[in-house]
């Protein structure tokens, strides 16, 4: 219990005293999945279900508001949520930590991402954010898990698709709604094998 | 080149970007406090949201070097660039002392024209053509520099931002487009305005065009876009669009209310991206500053805003007394034809030729001139009729070129030219035919607005040409005009010659003035043998001074251009059937008006008649008839009579012709009666 309120507590902390409880932090988390993800309602209640969907699987919840290079470090497993903002960018927040990103050794870590879109409203820009915060895990040795078909979105554009295939999960609760608890569980399935 | 980020920038940097960010929003806050407080910044347009691209915009111009265009949202951007908040607050508040105007131009639109930040207008992306027509001289000049001009995503909606845009791809100039792209149109959303979301994506097919993409919120990425865009503008020669992705986080001025269409929502979210907060928390997350550094930064900001705002208050308010100055610069005056007339005898020369012979002769005078219109440029051509034929093969392509056919761009590249030295003088052929001028008219407002607006700092050099009138067989679109809408915008002197020398002298003084011209020239007389004169080589007709053509004791009849020549037929009738001996006055000059040689005809004869091409009712003979009813009506024995076009367009058939334009049996007729009033 302790451990799950250490980054609340950090905020009233000096740095140094960060720096040590988080090291302690990442000492007893290894091996369990690190759920990175930024303030909303719509991407809080998704990362709810992403929880709940894992089970009795750990997963910490870590907001990417006072998130740390330490804390990404400190799982062998990564889901990441973003969303994608205005044309196609990250999030402030998200943005404001790509810069200390791109200084990690991500090497034999799995990175999962998922993000929120409009397919309908922003069918040009779609999920981007997934494929932005793709490329810079990647560049930094992280190997991607969770990819999806693209198949059933309809939208023109995205940096989030390779290979026909999105980079992530893409959720699209404005226009479809309906099929975002399938698309958790099947891809929360799929990373339970893949992050093995 | 160094791509900056939160670890490689100098601490030393960042604090100054710090200040000037946080400045920046500090005036910005505070501008709507001057408008609750009388104090004036009754417009106001907010650029919060827009900080990281503005930042940039101003750190990169080079002062000495380029020249900046901001728009009315570029607060920031002047205050990046160098600015006071004294000389930003200055013009908030439209003092005597604001660098761009003294007050008279609207709040909001920031300039130091002595650095080249130049003085725009409040019509959304006109300034895109000046910026192309500076970097066009300096492409000529050989100057090391960029032209920067940035505008509003919706603003590139107008089509002479397309035309901009493409003259700056097609001449290969080094100009940077910014496009600060927040969303919104006012209360438009983008969608609304064109397909792509990213507009800048509308010209990707555009060659020697470089398109670059950045986050106009965040610091880096705009300084990182903008040092690529000088760098890239420079090294090629070629121009670039930098499409910044901003947020508008107010609403558009401060007479919008943006919570009419947009929910709270979606203001909360732009909130969250406030470009301020962003850069503040990164300064802490890396570690770069200490929270008691940046508060004390915050502190000396409040001070330097303080002192700046009670110095701005304290200046002193414009003078009305001044609102006359600055209307037009001071003219050439010649010396030798003070009164442009000459008694030199001699072989005649036709009108085509006078006004060919005289841009040859100017061009070789002043080798700072230049000359571009439509079909303007061929080896063996020089336009439908011929004016300029010989002048590129004799001055080269670099002075003497053909403009792609945009009106609009010709006038406009040619008001951006200008500022870059005033030695500069450019002959435009604005339309091959007055008639399709209309399109320009935008840059003809701005050029008659730039001396008054500039408070006297800057006038763009520039003699427009215009073939005018009718009596070809033209119809609605060859026929036309445009004087009589024209002349009502202050700024413009008007000349509309009726004979080869008057042609030739007043062309000589337009090309040798300080200011802006324009020149109607009536195409049925390019070749007329009635408007063929002497032209004396070195001839020269001062602004402002009529010809009487005709002497007469028992009216006056005041005329111009094409008609001139019948005036002169019937004034010969009249008097060989003994009705009247008629003064005919070629004012030769609408603007400034020769009105004391008006007047002094009118005591004579007490009668007047007007007779113009263009259409009775609000032709310039209204302001005529209207002038000498109003200062001489004591003199006057009859009612002043007018004669012109019915208030229709010209038809195309022979008939419609005669019935509608202006002949010599009308003006007998009206020259008759008023003669047996």
């Amino acid at each position: 219990m302790l451990l799950h309120n250490v980054q609340e507590d950090c905020n009233n902390l000096q740095q140094h005293e960060v720096t040590y409880f988080l090291r302690l932090k990442n000492y007893y988390s290894m091996k369990k999945i690190g759920l990175f993800y930024g303030a909303g309602i719509a991407t809080a209640a998704i990362v709810a279900k992403i929880q709940e969907a894992f089970g009795d699987t750990q997963v910490d919840r870590i907001p990417v508001e006072t998130a740390r290079g330490v804390d990404f470090e400190a799982y062998d497993n990564l889901i990441m949520g973003v969303s994608t903002w205005f044309d196609g960018e990250l999030p402030a927040h998200w943005d404001e930590i790509v810069p200390e990103l791109k200084t990690l050794n991500l090497h034999k870590k799995k990175v999962a991402i998922f993000g929120l879109g409009d397919q309908q409203n922003y069918p040009d820009n779609f999920v981007d954010a997934i494929g932005i915060l793709a490329r810079v895990v990647e560049v930094q040795g992280a190997e991607l898990a969770g990819q999806t078909s693209s198949e059933s979105y309809h939208f023109q554009q995205s940096q989030a698709i390779r290979d026909n295939n999105f980079l992530g999960l893409a959720l699209d609760v404005d226009n479809q709604s309906d099929k975002t608890d399938e698309r958790i569980r099947n891809w929360v399935e799929q990373l339970k094998r893949e992050f093995l | 080149m160094k791509t900056l980020d939160i670890y490689n920038t100098d601490k030393d940097i960042l604090q100054k970007w710090y200040h000037l960010l946080t400045l920046g929003r500090a005036i910005d806050e505070k501008a709507p406090m001057h408008q609750r407080q009388s104090l004036g910044w009754s417009f106001h347009a907010p650029y919060a949201g827009h900080d990281g691209i503005q930042l940039a915009i101003g750190q990169t111009f080079v002062r000495g070097q380029d020249f900046l265009f901001p728009y009315y949202r570029d607060m920031l951007t002047a205050l990046s660039a160098g600015m006071t908040a004294e000389e930003i607050i200055l013009n908030g508040i439209s003092k005597a002392t604001d660098l761009t105007s003294g007050g008279r131009h609207m709040s909001n639109h920031f300039s130091k024209i002595e650095w080249h930040i130049e003085n725009i207008s409040s019509a959304v992306g006109t300034q895109a053509m000046h910026a192309v027509g500076v970097a066009r001289a300096m492409a000529y000049y050989n100057h090391t520099g960029v032209a920067i001009t940035s505008i509003g995503e919706a603003t590139v909606s107008e089509g002479y931002v397309y035309e901009a845009i493409n003259g700056a791809s097609t001449e290969k100039l080094p100009v940077i487009f910014v496009i600060q792209d927040n969303g919104y149109g006012i209360s438009v959303p983008k969608k609304d305005q064109t397909a792509n979301r990213k507009v800048a994506e509308n010209f990707s097919g555009f060659k020697n065009l470089k398109i670059i993409y950045c986050n106009g919120k965040d610091v880096f990425d705009s300084m990182n876009a903008m040092a690529e865009a000088r760098a890239h503008a420079i090294e090629t020669g070629s121009p670039v669009i930098v499409h910044a992705n901003c947020v508008r986080i107010g609403s558009h001025s401060n007479s919008d209310n943006q919570s009419l269409y947009r929910d709270e929502y979606e203001l909360s979210y732009v909130k969250a991206a406030d470009p301020l907060l962003k850069f503040r928390r990164m300064l802490l997350r890396y570690n770069r500053f200490t929270e008691e550094e940046l508060l004390a930064i915050e502190a000396e900001v409040k001070k330097e805003l303080s002192i700046a705002n009670r110095n701005a208050i304290m200046a002193p308010d414009p003078d009305p007394s001044t609102v006359l100055d600055f209307v037009l610069p001071e003219p050439y005056l010649p010396a030798k034809y003070r009164d442009g007339t000459h008694n030199e005898a001699g072989e005649k020369t036709n009108l085509v030729t006078a006004i060919n012979e005289t841009l040859k002769s100017e061009f070789r005078h002043n080798p700072d001139t230049f000359l571009w219109g439509q079909d303007v440029a061929n080896r063996d051509k020089g336009g439908v009729f011929n004016v300029t034929k010989g002048l590129q093969k004799e001055f080269g392509s670099k002075r003497v070129f053909n403009a792609p056919i945009a009106e609009d761009f010709i006038v406009g590249s040619a008001n951006g030219m200008c500022r870059f030295d005033p030695k500069i003088h450019i002959v435009i052929e604005g339309a091959e035919f007055a008639d399709y001028f209309w399109p320009a008219v935008e840059q003809y407002v701005e050029c008659t607005h730039e001396y008054w607006r500039s408070n006297g700092q800057f006038t763009p050099n520039i003699t427009l040409r215009l073939a005018s009138g009718g009596y070809i067989g033209g119809g609605l679109y060859h026929s036309q005009n445009v004087e009589g809408a024209l002349s009502t915008l202050p700024g413009a002197r008007i000349v509309y010659p009726s004979f080869a020398d008057d042609a030739a002298g007043l062309l000589r003084t337009a090309m040798r003035s300080k200011g802006f011209t324009l020149f109607l020239e009536p195409k049925a007389l390019y070749n007329a043998v009635e408007a063929a004169t002497v032209v004396p080589d070195d001839f020269e007709v001062p602004f402002g001074k009529a010809r009487i053509r005709r002497t007469g004791d028992d009216a006056t009849l005041i005329t111009y251009g094409n008609t001139t020549h019948l005036c002169l037929k019937v004034a010969e009738r009249l008097a060989k059937e003994n009705i009247g001996n008629i003064e005919v006055i070629d004012i030769r000059s609408l603007i400034p008006l020769d009105k004391q040689t008006l007047f002094e005809s009118v005591k004579k004869t007490g009668k007047v008649i007007v007779v113009h091409e263009d259409k009775v009712f609000s032709g310039f003979g209204a302001e005529l008839a209207a002038t000498i009813g109003t200062e001489m009506f004591r003199y006057l024995d009859a009612p002043i009579q007018r004669v012109g076009s019915t208030f229709t367009p010209v038809g195309f058939h022979p008939v419609f012709e005669q019935a509608i334009l202006p002949n010599e049996e009308r003006i007998y007729k009206a020259a008759k009666e008023l003669l047996e009033y």
